[in-house]
C-alpha cells in the first residue's frame, strides 16, 4: 500500500484492514518501508523472525549436536507451515503455548543474544534495565501482596457489617480463606518456574524438544561466617574464666601492669594450651601411618640415599 | 648415626633447613672432623641443597635494604608461582640473622590460616643469606586499594568483607598466642583471588609472660595504640585490635584516620579524635613509664567522642558497624574488645553481606612491583615519601 493511502485511511486511528474479505484492524503505526522488491520475501522473512524470537534455544542447551539438529528441524517445519499455509491455526497455537511455556528461556535467550551482539556500553545497560524490571516486579509483587491484604480487611469489615455471625468467627474465616489463596498463588507461582527447566513438565508440551540439558538451581548461599570456618574450642579441656595463684595476682591488680593492657587470661589460655598440646598426638599411629603414605616413605629414601651418598664420600676420601 | 627426625616433603622441611642456617656457626668448628656429628651436619646441608635446587628464581622484582624479592616457580611445575625473599646479610647483625628474619621464619612456619601468607620453604643460599619461600600475591597491598581514589571505588560490604578477612587474621594469630604488632594496610597484601593475607610478621612476637616486659616501640605510628605511646611494657592483644580499628577508619575515610608526623603529635590527634585519656576513662593511665597529662595546663581535654561523632564520620557503614569501630578504638586496652569479641559482633551478620572475594574490586597492574615493596620493607617502616617523616628507628633495647 502507497504512503499516502495509509495517511488517509489509518490517520484517524485504527481501521479495518482495506482488502476485501479481510476484517483485521490495523494501525498506522504497524506499517513499515518495505525492505525486499518482492513482497512474498518480505513475508518470509517477517514470519522467520517472529519464529526465531519465540525458539531461540542455542546450541549449548542441548546435550548433542543431533538433539539440536532435530529441534531446529522442527522448527523449520513450524516455520514452512506459516509461511506454505499448511494447518495455520494449528501452528499458531503450537507456537503460542510454546512461548507460554518458556516464556522464562526465551527471555533469558533474547537477553544473552542481545548481550553478545552489543558492545560493552550496551551491555551495561541492558544490565541495568534487567534490574529496573527484576526491582519492578518486586515492587509488583510487592504491591499485590499490600492489595491482597487491604481486600482481606474490607472483607472482614464488611462481613461485620453484613452478616451477624460472631465477629472472632468472621475474622478467622477471612484469615483462612486468605491463607488458602496465598497458597494458591505461590503454587501458580511455582508451576512455570518448573516447566521452564526444561525437565519433563507435568502438562503435555505441544512442543517436545529431546536431549536438553537438565539446568541445576543453584544452591541457595550459606550465611557468612565470620570466623571461616574455624573454631576456638580445645577438645582437651575448657577454659575457666579465673585461675586462682598468688604469682599472678600482682599481675592482676598492679596498674602498672595492667594500664597497659596486659591480660593474665591470655596467658591463662595460653599455659593451658601448652599444657595439654601434644595430648592429641599418638606417635605410633602417626608412625604408622607415613609407612602407607608412599610420599612419605620416598622421602625416606630419598634420605636413605643421601646418608649413603655421604658415608660413601666420607670413606673414599 | 644418629638420623635427623625430619622427614623432607614438598613444602615442610623448612624446620630442617632453618635449623642449618641457624647452626652454621658451630658448623665451621666441626668441618672436617668425620664424627657422627658432623655427618649429621652435612645432611642438614644436603636437605638445604635439595630444597634449593626445588625452588627457580626467575627475576629479581624488588631490592630494599633489608631484603631481595624474586619471582620464583618450582622446578617440578613451571606453572606455580611463589616469591622467594631473599634476606640480606646484615652489618647490623653481623653475627647472626637479623632479628626481624628470626621473628618472620618463627611464626609464618607455624601460623597456617587463609589470611596469613604460606611459608613454603626457607633454605639458605652462599653467604649464608637467609630465603623465604613464600605465597606469591600479586595484586598488591589494601594501601593501593585505599589511596586509588579515582581508580578504585568500593561500598560497606567490600569493607566488610575486607575487615572480615583481617579480623580473622587477627584472631588467629591470637588465638595461637602471636602479637603481630605491625598491622597496617601496606601489611594487607591481597592474594589473586582476592583473599587478604595479613603479611610481615618481622615484629611479631608471642605473648608475654607476666612480669616480663615488652617493648614499646612496635607498630607503625599511625596504627600503633595509646597505651605503647605511653610506653606500656605489659600490652596485651588489644595493640593489634586498635591497629584494625585504625584500619578500619582508614578503609571508610580513604585516608589515615591519625596520621601523626611524630608520637607526641600522634598522641594529640588520639585526644583529639578519640578523647583525651585520664584516670576517669582509663583508670591507671597516669602510672604509665611515658605518661604525659594532656588536657592540664591550659591546653584543651576532649571528652571520649560520643557515638554522633563516630556516626557523622563513619556513618557509611552503618550504626552497628560504628559500634563495632567504637569498640576498638576504646582507650582503655582493657574495655576494648578482643578478637573474638570482633569475630562475634552483629555487624557481620546485618546487611549488606560481605562481597565474595572474587568479586572485590582490584588493581590490575603494578601488583608485583608492590609486592616487592611490601617484602623488602623492614617491619615497621614506611617506605618512600611517607617513610621521610615516619620512619624510626626500631629501639629493642627493651628486649633484654
Amino acid at each position: 500500500m502507497c504512503e499516502s493511502c495509509v495517511d488517509r485511511i489509518f490517520s484517524q486511528g485504527p481501521a479495518p484492514c482495506p482488502v476485501a474479505g479481510c476484517n483485521r484492524t490495523l494501525r498506522k503505526q504497524r506499517f513499515r518501508a518495505q525492505t525486499f522488491g518482492d513482497i512474498q520475501v518480505e513475508k518470509e522473512v517477517d514470519i522467520r523472525r517472529r519464529v526465531a524470537k519465540i525458539f531461540n534455544r542455542r546450541q549449548d542447551e542441548f546435550e548433542t549436536l543431533n538433539d539440536y539438529n532435530n529441534y531446529l528441524e522442527e522448527v523449520e517445519t513450524l516455520t514452512f507451515n506459516l509461511l506454505n499455509g499448511v494447518d495455520v491455526s494449528a501452528t499458531e497455537s503450537k507456537l503460542a503455548e510454546y512461548a507460554a511455556q518458556n516464556a522464562a528461556v526465551i527471555s533469558h535467550n533474547a537477553t544473552l543474544e542481545y548481550q553478545e551482539s552489543a558492545s560493552q556500553e550496551a551491555r551495561q545497560a541492558a544490565e541495568k534495565e534487567e534490574t529496573r524490571l527484576r526491582r519492578e516486579a518486586a515492587r509488583r509483587e510487592d504491591e499485590d501482596e499490600r492489595r491482597a491484604r487491604e481486600e482481606g480487611r474490607k472483607e472482614i469489615l464488611e462481613q461485620l457489617t453484613h452478616s451477624n455471625k460472631n465477629a472472632v468467627e468472621v475474622v478467622k474465616e477471612t484469615k483462612r480463606v486468605e491463607v488458602l489463596k496465598r497458597r494458591r498463588a505461590a503454587q501458580q507461582a511455582k508451576a512455570p518456574a518448573t516447566a521452564t527447566g526444561g525437565g519433563p513438565s507435568t502438562k503435555p508440551s505441544p512442543f517436545i524438544i529431546k536431549g536438553l540439558k537438565s539446568t541445576t538451581a543453584l544452591s541457595p548461599e550459606k550465611p557468612y561466617d565470620p570466623f571461616g570456618g574455624l573454631t576456638d574450642k580445645r577438645s582437651y579441656y575448657v577454659l575457666q574464666d579465673h585461675y586462682e595463684h598468688p604469682w599472678l595476682d600482682q599481675a592482676r591488680t598492679d596498674p602498672h601492669i595492667t594500664a597497659g593492657g596486659y591480660s593474665v587470661k591470655e596467658y591463662c589460655a595460653r599455659s593451658m594450651f601448652e599444657a595439654f598440646s601434644g595430648l592429641g598426638v599418638f606417635v605410633e599411629e602417626e608412625v604408622a601411618g607415613r609407612g602407607d603414605a608412599s610420599e612419605g616413605s620416598g622421602a625416606l629414601d630419598a634420605v636413605a640415599t643421601a646418608v649413603a651418598a655421604v658415608k660413601a664420600e666420607g670413606s673414599g676420601s | 648415626m644418629a638420623l635427623s627426625p625430619a622427614i623432607p616433603s614438598p613444602h615442610t622441611n623448612s624446620v630442617t633447613a632453618k635449623v642449618k642456617t641457624l647452626s652454621v656457626g658451630n658448623g665451621a668448628a666441626s668441618e672436617g672432623t668425620k664424627s657422627t656429628a658432623g655427618q649429621g651436619q652435612e645432611l642438614a646441608e644436603q636437605l638445604n641443597e635439595e630444597t634449593k635446587r626445588k625452588y627457580v628464581k626467575d627475576k629479581k622484582i624488588g631490592e630494599g635494604t633489608y631484603a631481595i624479592v624474586y619471582l620464583g616457580h618450582l622446578r617440578a611445575d613451571p606453572k606455580s608461582k611463589v616469591a622467594i625473599k631473599k634476606i640480606k646479610v646484615n652489618a647490623e647483625y653481623r653475627e647472626g640473622l637479623s632479628l626481624d628474619a628470626i621473628r618472620e621464619v618463627k611464626f609464618l612456619q607455624e601460623l597456617s590460616h587463609p589470611n596469613i601468607p604460606a611459608l613454603y620453604s626457607v633454605f639458605s643460599s652462599k653467604n649464608q643469606n637467609l630465603n623465604l619461600v613464600l605465597e606469591y600475591l600479586p595484586l598488591g597491598d589494601l594501601e593501593q586499594l585505599i589511596r586509588d581514589v579515582d581508580g578504585v571505588r568500593y561500598g560497606t560490604a567490600d569493607v566488610k568483607a575486607w575487615m572480615g578477612m583481617l579480623a580473622r587474621a587477627v584472631w588467629f594469630c591470637h588465638e595461637n598466642f602471636v602479637l603481630h604488632r605491625d598491622i597496617k594496610p601496606n601489611n594487607l597484601l591481597i592474594a589473586a583471588d582476592g583473599e587478604i593475607k595479613l603479611a610481615d610478621f618481622g615484629l611479631a612476637r608471642s605473648f608475654s609472660d607476666p612480669y616480663r616486659v615488652m617493648t614499646h616501640q612496635v607498630i607503625t605510628r599511625w596504627y600503633r595504640p595509646p597505651e605503647l605511646l605511653f610506653g606500656a611494657r605489659y600490652y596485651s592483644g588489644a595493640v593489634d585490635i586498635w591497629s584494625t580499628g585504625t584500619v578500619f577508619a582508614e578503609l571508610i575515610l580513604r585516608t589515615p584516620f591519625l596520621a601523626g608526623n611524630s608520637d607526641v603529635h600522634q598522641l594529640e590527634l588520639i585526644c583529639q579524635f578519640v578523647g583525651t585519656p585520664n584516670d576517669d576513662n582509663w583508670p591507671g593511665v597516669s602510672k604509665l613509664p611515658d605518661y604525659v597529662p594532656f588536657g592540664k595546663d591550659g591546653s584543651q581535654s576532649y571528652p571520649v567522642r560520643g557515638r554522633d561523632f563516630y556516626l557523622q564520620t563513619f556513618g557509611t557503614v552503618g550504626a552497628v558497624g560504628v559500634d563495632l569501630l567504637m569498640s576498638m578504638l576504646s582507650l582503655d586496652p582493657r574495655k576494648r574488645v578482643t578478637a573474638r569479641e570482633v569475630l562475634t559482633h552483629k555487624w557481620w551478620s546485618t546487611d549488606p553481606t560481605p562481597t565474595k572475594k572474587e568479586d572485590l574490586p582490584k588493581k590490575g597492574a603494578g601488583g608485583e612491583a608492590r609486592m616487592a615493596e611490601d617484602l623488602k620493607r623492614r617491619a615497621g617502616e614506611l617506605d618512600d615519601g611517607r617513610g621521610v617523616k615516619v620512619a624510626r628507628i626500631l629501639d629493642f633495647s627493651g628486649m633484654k
